[in-house]
Formats: structure tokens, sequence, C-alpha cells
């Protein structure tokens, strides 16, 4: 038997940072993986998908070149080619955490973990001793229903994000995050992508004004929108799928299942130790410990929102409280979160429907009044700041267009740092760049526009 | 070289005292076995002799508090000549200085019958260290760094590090006004930053400084929790704005004269609420037949005549080792995960004394005799009031007895003294009626008020004790057995 101060379960973005800022700490740390550092995030997340995406860009935008004065003649594209690059980036920066974990002196173990008892994790063959486990286990896809992935024509993300060959017609089921960003992917491609969706817009944790810039934007592109109606049946046969909704019955080459994702637990014992799962997510405190003494859990597992920030950002503030220094509680409000479509779309904080409208400024900066738009051609979009009234605090800030992706930083020290709108007016903001909008939207909520 | 008058360390709890009177006064002449200073801490008052003839320097005026070891003044041997720029008494209370590591000679354990403690000076070792480079002039052999109480309150208000300043003070001691000095010459803006916050905090974000604007927030006086202590929106969210507070206080009550909370005081207040917060008491009362107990103890008086004069307490306190001997659940300590059960019955008794109250031990209360008890009764409630008690009196107690009859109390619910289970009550002896078939005939009788901790037993096994203890005193002969 060996032993450690921590055993972390996972080797994700929040598995993975835990154990090296746990071994700054001075704890040793062995770290348990099944398949690949890294986690569904750079594997089969986040950056395969941005790779993909950044190659549909380049095509669209090649295609496009016309109106910038550039002739293209005979464009097509590889799709074998696109994947492999993109597997090959997620290859690229598995290996890089491998050597942050040699660097940093973490001991990583492959195989299944199974947490045995308090203090105790088995990886294979191999039963480790511990005073803290860590579980970071992440998350995989829900299925609907009696729909399950098949992987022929049925797919969840991964085989969305690997395919063989490009589908004539595809069905995307579940227009969140996921599920947008690989409906502008296909249809940038050629595929005839119908979204569907049961709430009545995509996007639909964003601001509402935000979704339905978004929705417009995809309508626009070419892109089926089938809002506020749920799929009542999905059968796989040799050619494609057979689709029931509403009504209707349609043919599709394939089809993505992208309807949330739910806590990794399976084999890992936790129920068997008492700990308390809710809704498939392990429940923990604000110290990201469980109701068990000794059991921790971070990222996905523990709870929405699923994104790979928050679960590096936990990982801080687990590493601190077991080596028995403090931390600041996560504040949910100030967790960005990114969609990478066509349009992008980044948001932080307070949504304009959760506010009461007499409580707050609300500005509105259109991009096509942002000179480096205008020249980039990416004049589809809006940024969207949210004040307090009274107090003139930023409360959330929400951003759709080409860029904003890379700006939202911005509004998330603003908030982190409390500021007001008095301190982001006085800030000098260069020219010419996006981010100019970020403080005319300012401006706009104090009804001072300088440029519109 | 002057040498150090040290504030003594008595026992491994202590973690700070105060220098409760100056027996020499300041500049005063002493000699060698007087007694200089009364010593005051949570558990103890001792005096402390001089160790050496000399003329006495008080660094520290009576009733600050401080860690054990730390320096309350100097005797000056006869040859030497005080210094004009003699570091000033500090009067006001400060908080105790976090260095509290003491040489190893200067701790001194209080012994019942040997109750003066010799000052002991420090090493002269520090005086082959005077004259070395940097601070190293104020640095003990054993690298302690010698700072006056003051100048280490200082330095951590004005966050100067204090171990990189040079000492002016006898034998390279630092004094508040080397403090003072580097302050001044802002040899840091991070000092200068601080000493402004004082007044002014500018660790404050934007929003919480518009808020306290508006809301007329005097940020000094508001705690940041953000990185680095910055005050941030939810720091000012609990408290009251001050037209809130101005509006309150024609109601409130106006503050009379102030009673600092201290030493003895500090420890009751504290373990009380402990007690009550860490454990499940409850209380019964169970009333007592004491005509024999009455005509046994007139027996015995007369019968010992002098040698001891057993108490009603002493009866109580007998019966109730003779009854946890028969329920020994009662005389145990609740651990969490397990209920301990303590061989040995110690009785804590409750004494009353001018400023608060002390409970002395009575070790071994189940195999003395009711005389034995009354002797030892006697002699650690003398002890007690007149404040020469040594640290033993006090160890070990496994049950205790509090007696509120002389106050003409007939019940009242005792709170345990941790970790103990249990604790008993003895009230007033009075008259009461016992019924002979349908005729009411006057008989003497005393209630006792037994408080236990419900995690260690039920009502029941506690009143089962609580029974026996009343059917020892009501057949007070079976004490004697």
């Amino acid at each position: 038997m060996k032993e450690f101060d921590v055993v972390i379960v996972g080797g994700g973005p929040g598995g993975y940072a835990a154990a090296i800022r746990a071994s700054q700490l001075g704890l040793s740390v062995a770290l348990a993986e099944r398949e690949a550092l890294g986690g569904t995030c750079l594997n089969w997340g986040c950056i395969p998908t941005k790779s993909l995406l950044h190659s549909a860009s380049l095509l669209t935008q090649i295609k496009a070149a016309d109106g910038f004065g550039i002739a293209v003649e005979g464009v097509s594209f590889d799709l074998e080619k696109m994947v492999a690059h993109s597997r090959e980036a997620a290859g690229q920066l598995s290996q890089g955490v491998k050597q942050l974990m040699r660097k940093n002196k973490i001991s990583v173990f492959e195989g299944e973990a199974e947490v045995i008892a308090v203090g105790s994790v088995k990886v294979g063959d191999e039963l480790l001793a511990t005073d803290s486990i860590v579980v970071a286990t992440g998350a995989v896809q829900k299925s609907l229903g009696d729909i399950a992935i098949d992987g022929k024509h049925i797919w969840g993300a991964r085989e969305a994000m690997t395919p063989k060959r490009l589908p004539k017609r595809l069905l995307i089921i579940g227009a969140g995050a996921i599920g947008v960003e690989f409906a502008c992917f296909y249809q940038a491609l050629g595929s005839h992508v119908t979204l569907l969706e049961v709430a009545d817009r995509v996007l639909p944790t964003e601001d509402h004004e935000i979704s339905g810039v978004v929705g417009d934007a995809l309508a626009q592109q070419g892109i089926e929108l089938r809002l506020g109606q749920g799929i009542e049946g999905l059968r796989s046969n040799k050619r494609g799928v057979e689709a029931v909704i509403g009504d209707e019955r349609q043919i599709y080459d394939a089809a993505v299942l992208s309807v949330g994702v739910q806590g990794c637990l399976a084999g890992l014992g936790l129920e068997a130790l008492g700990v308390e799962i809710e809704n498939g997510f392990i429940s923990v405190d604000s110290t990201q410990m469980t109701n068990v003494p000794g059991i921790y859990a971070i990222g996905d597992v523990a709870g929405a929102p699923c994104l790979a920030h928050k679960a590096t950002h936990e990982a801080m503030i687990v590493a601190e409280v077991i080596s028995g220094g403090g931390a600041h509680p996560l504040e949910k409000a100030r967790i960005p979160g990114c969609t990478y479509g066509t349009p992008q779309v980044a948001s932080i904080g307070l949504r304009e429907q959760d506010a009461d409208p007499t409580a707050i400024r609300v500005g509105r900066f259109p991009l096509y009044a942002n000179g480096k738009s205008v020249v980039s051609g990416h004049t589809q979009g809006l940024i969207k700041t949210i004040f307090d009234r009274q107090s003139g605090a930023l409360l959330g800030a929400h951003l759709v267009g080409e860029g904003v992706t890379e700006l939202v930083q911005g509004f998330a020290i603003a908030i982190g740092l409390e500021t007001t709108e008095a301190e982001l007016i006085s800030t000098i903001f260069p020219h010419p760049t996006m981010s100019e909008a970020m403080q005319e939207s300012v401006l706009l909520a104090f009804d001072r526009p300088l440029h519109l | 070289m002057p040498r150090e008058i040290y504030l003594v360390k008595v026992g491994m709890t202590m973690t700070e005292g105060m220098v409760s009177e100056w027996f020499i006064d300041d500049g005063a002449p002493v000699s060698k076995g007087d007694m200089l200073y009364a010593l005051e801490t949570e558990k103890v008052n001792l005096d402390v002799d001089a160790e050496m003839d000399g003329i006495v320097k008080h660094s520290v005026a009576a009733g600050v508090m401080l860690a054990p070891g730390d320096v309350v003044g100097y005797i000056f041997g006869p040859e030497e000549t005080i210094p004009a720029d003699f570091a000033g008494v500090q009067s006001s209370s400060a908080p105790a200085s976090t260095q509290s590591e003491v040489p190893a000679e200067t701790v001194a354990v209080a012994r019942d019958d040997q109750l003066s403690v010799a000052a002991v000076t420090a090493p002269s070792a520090s005086e082959a260290a005077q004259g070395a480079s940097g601070n190293e002039g104020s640095r003990t052999q054993e690298g302690r760094l010698k700072a006056s109480p003051a100048a280490r309150r200082l330095a951590s208000e004005l966050n100067v590090s204090i171990d990189k300043l040079h000492g002016s003070g006898p034998g390279g001691r630092i004094v508040e006004a080397d403090v003072k000095a580097a302050a001044d010459k802002g040899g840091s803006s991070q000092t200068q930053a601080v000493a402004a916050r004082r007044s002014d905090p500018t660790n404050v974000s934007p929003l919480a400084r518009r808020i306290a604007e508006t809301r007329g927030i005097d940020l000094s006086l508001v705690q940041g929790s953000g990185p680095n202590g910055r005050i941030l929106q939810a720091d000012l969210d609990h408290l009251p704005t001050q037209a809130s507070a101005q509006k309150m206080t024609p109601v409130g009550p106006s503050a009379g004269s102030v009673v600092p909370v201290r030493g003895m005081r500090k420890t009751i207040a504290s373990r009380m609420l402990q007690s009550l917060q860490e454990s499940a008491q409850l209380s019964m009362d169970m009333t007592a037949s004491m005509d024999d107990a009455v005509r046994l103890r007139t027996q015995l008086l007369k019968e010992w005549d002098g040698d001891a004069r057993p108490t009603y307490t002493d009866l109580v306190i007998k019966a109730t080792a003779k009854a946890l001997v028969k329920h020994p659940m009662m005389n145990s300590r609740f651990d969490g995960s397990e209920i301990v059960l303590l061989e040995a019955v110690h009785m804590g008794l409750a004494v009353a004394v001018p400023d608060g109250l002390l409970v002395p031990v009575i070790r071994d209360a189940h195999s003395l005799s009711l005389k034995e008890i009354a002797i030892e009764s006697a002699r650690l409630a003398n002890a007690a009031r007149e404040g020469t008690l040594g640290l033993d009196d006090f160890a070990g107690g496994t049950f205790t007895v509090s007696a509120l009859g002389m106050f003409g109390v007939n019940s009242f619910t005792p709170i345990i003294n941790q970790p103990q289970s249990g604790i008993v009550g003895v009230n007033q002896l009075f008259d009461g009626v016992t019924w002979e078939g349908d005729k009411p005939v006057k008989a003497k009788q005393m209630n006792l008020s037994l408080t236990w901790d419900h995690r260690v037993l039920d009502g029941a096994p506690a009143a089962e004790f609580l029974a026996s203890v009343v059917e020892f005193l009501s057949e007070p002969y079976r004490l004697l057995l």
C-alpha cells in the first residue's frame, strides 16, 4: 500500500490543477486517471471542438475573402485532416499535462479508481492510503429517455467531433453551448442542420436578448431552428435516423444528442460510503467538502456550471483547504461562460430577465458602430452591460459577436474588483480595438455614448 | 547591565498574565528576596521575589496583559546608571505579545506551600551578544529578540519589521522610540501605506467605497474580507448605518463605568459559555430528609472537637462520592466517540472568592473518610479565599459539588465543569413537612440540584444516581462506614 497526503481521482482541468497546487503547497499527491490526462475538456471537449471550429471559421473567411479584395478559387476542405488536426492538438496538450505532472512530482496511476473507504482508494491493483480524497471525475453525456447514443447514426459529442464523412442532413438535439457549436461547425461545412430545442430559444441559459441575437444569426446562416419542440422518437436504421418531431417524421443522416451532462459517478463506490448525491452530482460545501469528512469533490462532478475554468478554480480552493489554508469560496455569479458558435457568446453575472428593471441600468452597444468590427466585417453582435442603478456596481455583462470570448475577461476583472461605472469610464481603452465597444456599452448605460 | 524582570510562566498552560501590583515603586531600591510584584494569571495569583539588589525600573504598568516571558522591568545594579532615555511605562491594556517563548530557566511552577517564585534573570550570555553588528545586539544568544512589549505592539500596528531594527534601550533592547523612528523615517512605503490606512483605508473596492459614502459608514472601522484584507461590498452588508445607529442611541442603555474582563473573570466567562455550548445539560432536584444528618453533624462536631468541623456540604460530598462509586457512568468524561469511565473520584468544590469562583479538588474523595473530607475541604476553601491555592489543587476533578445553600437558595441549575459529566448543587436546609399517616410533621429537609450531561446518561439513571445521594444523606450513618 502506498501513502499520499492527497489522492485525486480524475486528471481533467479540475484534477490535474488540484494536483499541481497541492504539490506546490508541499503535499504528496497521487492522481488517478483511467483514460488520458487533461480529461474531457482537453481530449473530448473544449480543445478539439475549438480546433474544428477554427477550421470551419477559416473556411468561412476564405469564402468571404472576395469582399476584402482577395480572389480565391477552387476552395475545398478535407474533413479527415480537420479531425486529425484537432486530435493532434488534443494529444499535444495531454502530453503537456503529463510533463507538468512529472515536473511537480505527482504520482500518476493509470486505471479505474474506486474509493473503497474513507482514506483508501484502489486504482487497478494498486491500493492508495491517504488523508484526503478529491473526486474530480467530471461528467458524462446525459441520454434522453430511451434514446441511446449508438455511435453509428446517433452521435454523442465524441462521435460528432470525429466524423468519418459529412452528414448531408444533420439533426442536433439540444441547443445549449455544445449543440450550437456543432450546428455552426456542420453548417459551415455544408451540412443541412436542424437544431431542435425544447426551450423557446437557443442558448436558453443566456440572457434572453443575447439568445435572440444568436437565434437570428443561426437562422440567417440557414440552420433550421425548431424551438419549443421536443423529440418524440428517434430510431437508427441502415442509412440514417428517423426522427419523430411533433406529428412529423423526418429522415436525417445522423443525429447529435447534446442535452446536457451528469456527474461521472459510476464505479466510484461513493454511494456506499454515504456521500450525498443530488440530481446526479455530488453535493459539496463552500470548501468543496462532501458530507463525508475527508472526501472532497470539484469540477463537473460537484455540480453545474460544468465548465473547465470552474473546475480549475475549485481545484485551487480544495488544494488550499486540504493543506490547511483558507480559501475564498467560489462565487458562482462570477464565473464567465463562453460559447464558440458563429457568432460567439460570452457572459458573466446577472441576466437582464432576472433583474428588477427599475433597479438596473442597461447599456447595449452594437458592434456595427465599432471601427475594428467594421473593418473585419464582423458587425453582427452586441455588448450589453448591466449596472445597479443605485450603487453603480457592474452586475453583469453579456457579449455576442466574433471575438467576444477574448473580451469578457475584462468585465470579469471589473466585477471581481467590485468596480463601478466610474472606473470603467475613466479607464483608457485602446483604439482601434473591439474593447472600445465594452466602454461604449458602459457609457450607454449612463446615457452618455460617444459613438451612437 | 541591568537584569531583566520577566513575567514568570506558571504551569505549562499559562498563555497570558499580568503584573497585578508592583510592590516596589518605579525607581525604588530593592533587596534580593524582597517581594517585587504580584503575578495574576487566569488560574493563580502569586508573588514574585527580586533576584538581586538594585534599583527597580518598571517597563510595564500594573494591569497590562502580557505573554509569559515578556519583560516587565529591570533591576539596575548599584554601580549602574539608569539611561535618561529609558523606555516609558506602558499603561494602557495591550493584547498579549505573540512572542511567547520563554527561556527554560524562567519557567517556574507554583506549589501550594511555596507560592513565591524567584524572578529569574536573563541569561548572562546576552551580554556577550552586545556590540555585534546589525541588530544582533538586540538578540539573546538563543536568538530571542529583545524588544519591549510596547515596541512589539507598535511595530505590529505600524507594520514595521521589528527584527530589522537596532535597539537603543538597555542592553540593545528595542523600545517604542526605535519603532517610531523607523516608521517616521518612512523607510518602507508599506509602512506609510499601512499608517495611512489606519485613518482612511485604501484597500477598498470602488463599490464598497461608494456604498460607504452613501450610507455614512466609517471604513476605518470595517474589517475587509477580500484578498489582502480588501474591503468589499459584502463587508458592509451586516453593518448598521450610522443613521440607524444614531437613532438607536436614545433608547439604548447609557454606559456607566466599565469593568474590564480579564484574569479569572475572563476564564469563568469562556469556560461557562463553552460548557453550555458543548454539552447537553439539564437539571433536576430531589429532596433529602436531613433530620438524621443534622443529628449526626451535631454529634460529630462534639466528638471531633475542633480537629475537624464537618459542614453539610462535606456530608453531600461524601454522599456524592459514595453514590458515584455506585453509579460509575456519572463519574466520566464524554469524548465524542466514547464515554471514558474514571476510576477515582476527584471531587471539585466550588468556592466563591471576592472576585470570582475557584474550584479546588479533593483528590480521591471516594477513599477518604468523612473526617478527612472535612479537613481537606476546609483547607482548600481557606486557601482559595486567601489566594494561596497551588496548581495541583485544581487538577483532575472528575465531578463537582457547588453550594449556594448559605445564600438561602432552594434550587438552581449549576453548570458542569468541563469535561466532567455532572455537578451537584447543595441548597439550604429548611423546615419541611413529612406525613405520618394523615398527620403533618415538621422535618429538616434539603434539596439537591443535579445538572448532568444527557449525552452520557439519560434521565432515569441520572435520577437513580441522585436518589442514591439522597438516600445516603437520609441515612447518614452509612457515610461513616
